[in-house]
């Protein structure tokens, strides 16, 4: 066997030996409720967070990635501001059942009860961050697996008409405190969207003006 | 029965007839030299260009990111989602035909879907080629206007630059549309608006980047 074979063949056996950091293996059910539980506590624990992110969203047809970015801040109960500062200046605030948008310079009130759309996005979004998409059976069948550095959540939606426009979620899960890093949301179109958190401040005082609608 | 066909031939002629454009409110420009050549801004050296998009059909308002990509030299790919990443619609376009990848829900409207991708293809597909224009002027701006009797097509060209500024033309038989384009970064459009004034449809795009 020349050089490079002999290389070539002690490659392929440390491939064998040491899996891969992104080896993925899927919890058993006791293991998945105990890490449901202790997801579920760090949510009850957090009363407020704040957190950078980027969103990527890769359209599957064309093969293009549209990247925004900006910040968010999470408060009990229900009270979520998520801004975007780019490609340009996007506001929705959730104050319970109202949303305000604000772009640029328009402002729009919506109610949550009467805008199926923003009604999804603002399910998913506050139950994304604090977790609580794992306890809704009601919509999603949920699956965890151990992932490296992360559990990961996988979700299908079980709810028919949520399956027409949301074919499935993942969020993955920080090991050492159980915060949502990263949400993958795929489409029924093929299409997902990431959004990948950084910088986060869990338990800082973030004043009501925060959440507040003019 | 026959009457009613020749009701629906006679509707057809008045429909055919009519212009998305008064020609009455133009002055006609008699002795004319040889009309301009020119293209959509998307033909050519087009690749792609994303936009701040916002959508106003029926008291409905969508808003978000939308990139039209050139994907080959006779299609074009429009695709439009919100502000959280979630797709509105996907279609692919050609000259004389559409595919609908996906689109949510409540849009799925086949005769809105229609009108919208008539409306992309004039913006999309015209040019020079479509035939040998009338000249007009806007009596108001001086503005040259060049009407394609076989496509029924007007476009607006700005006196002082020559730039394209504004299409008017149909979605169908009843359903005009007019689009216009402005300029304030280069040759490209850095904004566009497209009207169907009859349904009450206006898509707003502002150019983001290309």
């Amino acid at each position: 066997m020349n050089k490079i074979g002999l290389f070539c063949f002690f490659a392929f056996c440390t491939c064998l030996t040491f899996p891969s950091s992104g080896q993925v293996k899927a919890l058993s059910s006791a293991d998945a409720e105990m890490v449901k539980k202790s997801i579920a506590e760090a949510a009850k624990s957090t009363v407020s967070l704040e957190s950078g992110f980027i969103q990527t969203k890769e359209l599957s047809v064309i093969k293009e990635q549209i990247v925004s970015k900006g910040i968010f801040y999470l408060k009990k109960n229900r009270l979520l501001r998520w801004e975007y500062t780019y490609p340009f200046a996007y506001l929705i605030i959730f104050n319970n059942d109202r949303i305000y948008v604000k772009d640029e310079d328009k402002e729009n009130h919506i109610s949550i009860q009467s805008n199926k759309v923003f009604r999804e996005v603002n399910n998913i979004l506050i139950g994304a961050v604090q977790g609580t998409l794992l306890q809704d059976t009601k919509n999603f069948q949920c699956s965890i697996f151990d992932q490296h550095d992360q559990f990961k959540a996988l979700l299908i939606p079980v709810n028919e008409k949520l399956r027409g426009s949301i074919s499935e979620i993942t969020l993955f899960f920080s090991k050492s405190d159980y915060t949502v890093e990263k949400l993958v949301m795929r489409e029924a179109s093929g299409d997902y969207t990431r959004i990948e958190f950084m910088s986060k401040k869990i338990n800082q005082n973030i004043p009501d003006e925060k959440f507040a609608i003019p | 029965m026959r009457s009613l066909r020749y009701l629906s031939a006679i509707l057809l002629i008045v429909v055919v007839s009519c212009s998305p454009v008064k020609k009455s409110t133009l002055t006609e420009v008699k002795h004319d030299d040889k009309a301009p050549e020119w293209e959509s801004p998307f033909s050519k050296d087009f690749d792609k260009a994303m936009f701040k998009a916002s959508l106003d059909v029926r008291g409905k308002h969508l808003s978000g990111i939308a990139l039209i990509k050139k994907t080959s030299d006779t299609s074009f790919h429009f695709s439009f989602a919100n502000e959280i990443g979630m797709t509105y619609f996907d279609l692919e376009l050609w000259k004389d035909s559409y595919r609908c990848d996906y689109v949510f829900g409540p849009l799925n409207k086949k005769a809105f879907l229609n009108i919208l991708q008539h409306d992309f293809r004039v913006l999309l597909f015209t040019g020079s080629f479509c035939g040998n224009p009338s000249h007009y002027k806007d009596p108001v701006t001086l503005d040259n206007i060049y009407y394609y009797s076989a496509s029924s097509l007007f476009a607006y060209f700005n006196k002082e630059n020559g730039k394209l500024t504004r299409l008017a033309g149909w979605s169908n038989l009843v359903d005009a549309v007019l689009i216009g384009l402005e300029y304030t970064q280069g040759p490209f459009p850095s904004g566009i608006n497209i009207l169907n004034p009859r349904i009450g449809m206006l898509l707003d795009l502002n150019l983001l980047g290309r």
